[in-house]
Parts: structure tokens; sequence; C-alpha cells
């Protein structure tokens, strides 16, 4: 099966400015898979490197040693962003523009060609329920409005890999239900969804394959049953391999 | 907190309580003597520092004279202390000195030689067409607004009444305003014999009106005259002052010492009235007075001999005369 | 290319939409009319003073629009997170430069352009005569004036840490190279060393924005300046935005955006 997301020994160090404070490691020798047609949760506590991990992959950051690629292109080169589609965490778009505008703007920086802009931008409208709003400003729009822009920009360029940081954070259960159906036509289409969430519930249910980091480095790499193994769910396991006992309240 | 009733109460008595202390306060503040209600909207904004604001627009206004060629304060302005649209009139003595036309000087390295294709290069009047040549000599009304502003902020500067009017009436054939704003300058500086010698010229060369000029020109020398403490005071005309003039030694003020030159040009244009009215020992009576303040009597002495030629006592060559 | 013209595009629409243009225009018509109709001794034929006020406001308008827009350009995109999504895609931080840069320059020429237009039609009304390569060139070296200082400013906006110091900054250069820039020199002989030396190195370093005011040309119906000239500044402009846009790069490539 193809490789189309690699990080090998991926170390990230960030040295703070201030006299006398020491380096921060934020990732120590990562070293990651995934597979072509998987969708696949980068799962770990806050603090953990899950944000920094994506930084690298997207050229935010530049690793301080080892190397990640995408479709074996490393990921400080601008064309390894050709096919891939993001999703931010927090979704701010030009409040100025309206949705049609930002998708044309970024079907314009993907280089698709105007005619295959103008079908794929209604299609993708449909897809996230904002045609009605599609001529609207983003100012006006609600948070799940907003998020929802998000999804669309991220599929914009009919991506083969989707990157996405926490896609369901802030929307209501209608709003996750969407998102899990997105994301499942997207397998279902072949495509690889790389995505990081704090709801293990949602990961349970679509993901292939998880990997948990706890900090920086990568504590479990498998398929969801295998790292639930005995415990009684995801959570429970997850609790585990990041070192949490609970105890009793006395 | 209260009701709402007690408070519209509260209300009411804080505005009549109020109202009645500001009526109380009034008849005060009118006898203030630091109130600024019956000043004009210059004095009141900008206080003293007005005139310096009108002398900067006056400056501005001999900058378009010359069409934005004008020396900054880095520049030499040996050759513009008196303004050029001053000069011009004929009734200002001038202070200036040195090259108007390289005050910039010789370009001191290739930025300041490149820089200088990019604004005016060439010495112009306004008046005589100024930079593009297009519109002859009325392009000079375009240092009026700036003159009008330097009036309205300084209405006690004498010149700019003096420039605008001689420019409204020489250039612009613009007689009455002219005469409106003459009149307005010696509102404001009654004692300015400038004024008065420059609407004697408005009577004479635009209304013809021979007999206005001359009263006018007399009200003019009388308060030249007057600058002198040891000029008898009291209701002496005019006349009678010049000839006890002429006849003492020359001892002028200062003040008259720096403005020589419109006590000429008042009483040679007084000398032209009598001589074209036949009066000729009158006009040499004014000639010998203008040769106390000119700077070149010798020229005046021929017009002197000239017209005592013509009144049979003396014999002189025939010359051109002075007008 | 595509890249760097949609990202200009973007700026472009954000110029138009925002307020600012229009409300600067309103306030340069409004005032331009009032000064117009100012009763100067019954003469209905002056015309400098007012195109001289109205350049002036162009002026002023032009540096507000140009200094405001460009510096924060980049801190907006890094504020309002949008910065991230615009990164993810396939665009090099010198396109996301050069877009903006261009962008920015070109909402510049088309505010000129506004500007300009109305400033010919007000003179025309009362000179009665339109000359165009005259405005052409003062309008053209003014665009290229603003390229230097959007230059100067996006490079500002990523070194200065708010976008109101970046603007403060760009400002009083701007205003004390345009008043005093000609005769740094001059001011340079006065003082001692070593500030003398450092003046002179300043002269010759700073760009000379006073090349490009050719108001008092316009002002007072001066021929055309020779071509050469003008071709000759407009390319030491481009150097000039060249200089500034490369250090804009550099910096920009070490920056965090997160």
């Amino acid at each position: 099966m193809t490789t189309i997301l690699r990080t090998d020994k991926l170390r990230v160090e960030f040295r703070s400015r201030d006299v006398g404070q020491t380096t921060k490691v934020a990732l120590r020798g990562l070293d990651l898979e995934v597979r072509a047609g998987e969708v696949f949760g980068f799962l770990g506590p806050n603090g953990a490197g899950k944000t920094t991990t994506m930084n690298v992959l997207l050229g935010f950051v530049p690793p301080t040693r080892g190397a990640a690629y995408l479709f074996d292109i490393d990921v400080r080169q601008p064309i390894a962003r050709q096919r891939i589609g993001y999703l931010p965490e927090l979704t701010y778009y030009y409040k100025f523009l309206t949705a049609e505008e930002l998708l044309r703007f970024y079907a314009k920086i993907f280089g698709l060609p105007r005619p295959v802009a103008n079908r794929r931008i209604p299609e993708l409208l449909k897809l996230v329920e904002l045609e009605t709003a599609a001529r609207r400003p983003i100012k006006t729009y609600s948070k799940g409005m907003q998020q929802r822009v998000g999804l669309a920009q991220a599929l914009i360029n009919d991506p083969d890999l989707l990157i996405l940081d926490e896609p369901t954070s802030g929307l209501d259960p209608l709003g996750r239900m969407k998102v899990r159906e997105i994301i499942q036509r997207l397998k279902n289409e072949g495509k690889t969804v790389f995505f990081s969430s704090h709801e293990l519930g949602e990961v349970e249910s679509v993901c292939d394959r998880v990997a948990i980091i706890h900090q920086g480095e990568l504590k479990a790499l498998g398929r969801v049953a295998d790292i639930t193994g005995s415990h009684a769910n995801l959570e429970k396991a997850f609790l585990d391999i990041i070192g949490y006992s609970s105890q009793p309240a006395s | 907190m209260l009701p709402p009733r007690t408070l519209w109460l509260l209300l009411l008595a804080l505005l009549v309580a109020g109202f009645g202390l500001a009526a109380q306060l009034d008849p005060q503040f009118q006898t203030w003597r630091g109130s600024r209600t019956g000043g004009d909207f210059f004095k009141v904004m900008l206080g003293d520092s007005r005139s310096m604001f009108a002398n900067s627009f006056y400056v501005k206004a001999d900058e378009y004279y010359h069409s934005g060629y004008y020396p900054t304060i880095f520049d030499d302005n040996a050759a513009f202390q008196t303004a050029h649209m001053a000069a011009d009139t004929g009734a200002v003595s001038t202070k200036n000195h040195g090259d108007e036309h390289g005050f910039l000087g010789p370009t001191r390295n290739w930025i300041d030689a490149f820089g200088r294709n990019f604004f005016p290069d060439r010495h112009t009047h306004l008046d005589q067409g100024g930079a593009d040549d297009l519109g002859g000599s009325e392009n000079v009304r375009e240092i009026l607004p700036w003159l009008k502003l330097s009036a309205d902020l300084d209405p006690d500067n004498v010149q700019t009444y003096t420039v605008t009017a001689y420019w409204l009436r020489e250039r612009m054939n613009n007689v009455p305003e002219a005469d409106a704003l003459l009149h307005e300058g010696i509102r404001n500086c009654p004692d300015s014999y400038d004024i008065f010698f420059e609407l004697g010229r408005l009577y004479y060369e635009a209304y013809h009106d021979r007999q206005r000029a001359r009263n006018v020109w007399l009200e003019g020398v009388r308060l030249w005259l007057r600058l002198d403490p040891a000029v008898p005071r009291g209701k002496l005309s005019a006349t009678q002052l010049i000839a006890g003039w002429v006849d003492r030694p020359t001892n002028l003020s200062p003040v008259q010492a720096d403005n020589q030159l419109v006590m000429e040009e008042l009483t040679t244009h007084l000398a032209k009235l009598d001589e074209d009215e036949g009066n000729l020992p009158e006009a040499i009576e004014w000639l010998e007075a203008a040769q106390k303040v000119s700077e070149t009597p010798q020229v005046l002495q021929l017009e002197i001999g000239r017209l005592r030629y013509q009144l049979g006592v003396e014999f002189i060559p025939v010359l051109k005369p002075l007008y | 290319m595509k890249n760097i013209s949609a990202v200009a595009g973007i700026v472009i629409k954000e110029l138009y939409r925002r307020k600012d243009f229009y409300a600067l225009f309103i306030v340069t018509v409004v005032i331009c009319g009032m000064m117009a109709m100012i009763n100067i001794y019954n003469d209905a034929n002056i015309v400098r003073y007012l195109k001289e006020i109205c350049l002036d406001l162009i002026w002023i308008a032009s540096l507000v629009i140009a200094i405001t827009t460009t510096a924060r350009q980049i801190p907006a995109e890094r504020d309002n997170r949008t910065l991230l999504p615009l990164l993810a895609k396939p665009l090099t931080r010198t396109q996301l430069i050069l877009g903006k840069f261009l962008g920015c320059w070109l909402a510049c020429g088309l505010a000129l352009l506004c500007f300009y237009l109305f400033f010919g039609a007000l003179a025309a009304s009362r000179e009665h005569h339109w000359p165009v390569l005259n405005y052409l060139q003062a309008g053209l070296m003014h665009w290229f004036l603003l390229g230097i200082i959007v230059a100067f400013a996006l490079l500002g906006s990523l070194i200065f840490a708010a976008p109101s110091s970046n603007a403060t900054i760009c400002f009083v250069l701007v205003g004390g190279i345009l008043f005093v820039g000609r005769n740094l020199d001059r001011v340079a002989l006065t003082l001692r060393e070593p500030t003398r030396a450092i003046v002179n190195a300043l002269y010759y370093a700073l760009p000379h924005l006073e090349f490009y005011d050719l108001r008092d040309l316009v002002v007072h119906n001066w021929p055309l300046v020779a071509w050469k000239y003008i071709i000759l500044a407009l390319l030491y402009a481009a150097f000039y935005m060249a200089v500034f846009l490369i250090g804009a790069c550099l910096v920009f490539r070490r920056k965090a955006v997160n």
C-alpha cells in the first residue's frame, strides 16, 4: 500500500528567547506512516505535540532534525501541498469575502481551471449546506457556518490527503454527524484522512488506525481494536497509555 | 433605586438650577476682560500666533508670484528679503541683494543635480506670464487667495492691502474690489501713508479723479511727516507742514528712514498733479521735498531745472520730462 | 504569477469593501468644494490655490491609504488566523509577500486614478484646458512613490510589533524625507563628527521621495519634465522597492506563523 504521509525521526525544538530558559523539545524523533485510503486518528493530551506535527507537515515550522514527507515530497517544498486539504482547528477566513469568493480564491491558488472551479464550487457549497449563504460576507456567518466554509475550502482541490485539526471542535451534535459523514464519504472515494481529535468516541467509530503521542514521543500506533485491546474502550486505553492512573475519591 | 417620577423631578430641578446660575453669572462674564465672545474667529482660535500664520501666507503669495520657484529655509534668500510681488508695485523699499536666479547655488552632488529636474527651476514673475506663458499678465490673480487669507489673519499688516490692491487694479482691472480693500485697510490701519498713496494712485489712474487723489496723497504726506516727533502737531495742512519741513535740514526719524520711497512717490505724484494743472511753483516745492528722501536727487534736480525753465526763472537745455 | 495575482486580488477587494477610501474621497471632494465656493475679490478664474489644496489632500489621503492598508496586511492575516490556511496551500512565503505588495500597490493606483480624475475635473472647470500628459507624469511618479512606501511598510509590518507603531514610523519617516530629505547633506554640514558622517550616509542611503513630488510643477503649469528623467526616477523607485521587498521576503522566511 502506498505511503501518503511519512515522518522520519522527526525532532522539533523551540529555543526560548528569554535568558536562562532552556530549549523546549516538542517532538522527539517521531516516526509515523499513513497509508493511502485510510482514516488515521492522531491522538494525544494537550501539549503532546499534535499541532507541532501538523505544523511541520504543512510547512509552517521547519524540523530541527529528521524529515517529513507528503506523497514522497519533502514538506518544505510548496508542491508537496498541491494535493492536500487542510482544515485548521480555529476557522477564520477573510470576513469581507463571500464563501464563493473565498473558494474561488483558493481554487486559483491551486491552479484549478476556471470551468473546473465553476463546477466544483457549487458542488462543495451544496455538500456543506451553504448554497443559500454563498453570496453573504463571511463576517455574517455563525461559528458552525464558518466551520463548514473551512471544510469546503479544504476540499476545493479534490485533495488526496485531508489534514483536519479538531474538525468537530465547537460543532453541535448535528454538525459533528455531518463531519463524520463527510469523512466516511471521502474514505469511500479512496481519499486519505489524517485528523486529530479529542472526541475519542468519534475516533473509535471512523478511524482505521490511530497513533497516540505524549510529551513528543509516539506511545502507540496501530488499529483501533489492537490499541483498545483488553480495555473497555479507546478512552480507557488512551489514559492507560499516557500513564494516567485514576485514584478513587477518598 | 428612586422611582421614575422622582428622577424626572430631580432632573427638572437641576435644569432650573443650572439656568438660574447661568443667568446670574452672565453679566459678570460679559464684563470679564478675558472674554473672547466679541473676538473674530481667527483671533479666538489662533491668538497672537495669527500674525505668524499671516506672514507665512504672505510669503506663500510671493512663492505663487514666482510659480513655485522660491528659496526654502536652507537656500540663500538674500534676494527675497522683500517680496518681489511688493517690490514690483513700485512703492516698497527693497532690501534684496544677491542672485535671485541662482539662489540654489551650484549642484552639490548627483542627487541634488538629479532632483532639480523635478521642481521649478527658473525665476519668473506671474505678471509677466509665469512658467507657462499662457495667460499673460492676468496670471497674477493666483496670488490673491493667499493675500486675502493673510489680510484676514493680520488686519494690521499694511503691505497686504497695498500689494493686493495694486495687482487688483493694475492687472485684473478690478478697481471696485481694490477700492473696497483699501478702505478696509484704512479702517484697520488709519495711520498708514502707504495705503493712502495706493488709494491716491487708484483715484488718479483708474478713476482719473485728480481732486480725490490729491486729497488722499496730502493725507499720506501729513501722516508720513508726523512720524517725526519734531514735526508740529495741530491742524496744520500737509502743504504747510511740507513747507516747514523742506526748509529744515534733513533729519529723518528711524521709521521715516526705512520708508523714504513712499514719501518720494507721494511728493513726485503731487508734483505731477500740480504740473498738469499748471501750478509750477507748487510742483517745484514738491520735487524739492522729494529730493530730501530720494536716492537719486540729481535726477529730480534736472526735473526742477526743467520746471524752472518753463517758469522762465532759469535757462536749461530741453530735457525729456520725468513722466 | 497566478498565486501572486490571486493574493493581490484579495487585497484590492479589501480596499474597495472597506470604508477608508470612500471616506477620504468624500472628505477631499467636500473640502475642495468648500474652498471653490470662497469669494476671492469676485474673481471666478483663480484656480491654483484650489489645485494645491486638492493635491495636498490627495497626497495626505494616498499616504493614509497606502500606509494603513499595507501595515495591517500581514499582522491581520496572523491575528485573524487566515495565514495558516493560506500557507497550507501551494503558496510560498515569497509569493505571499509579493502578492500583498502588488495588491496594495495596485489598490493605491486605483485610488490615485479616482483622485486624479477628480482633480483634473476640478482644475478644468476653471482653467478650461486639460494638460493630460502633465497629470499623467505627476500621477505616475506619485504611484511609484507609493510603491516605495508600500514596500517599506510591508517590511515594517514584519519587523515592528504592532500595525500602529509601523504606521507611525512610516508616516514620520515619509514626512521627514519629503520635507528635509533634499537638504539632509546641508544639515550634515552643521553637525559634528560622527553625527555628520551618519547623516551624510543617510542622505545617500535613504530613498529620495521628494523626486516624486511634482505638485509645484502641476499647480503652476510648468512644462513637462523630460521623459528620460522620469524613467530614471521610476527605475530608482523600482530599485528601492526591490530592496525593501527582498528584505521583507528574507525576514518573513524566518518568522514563525503560528
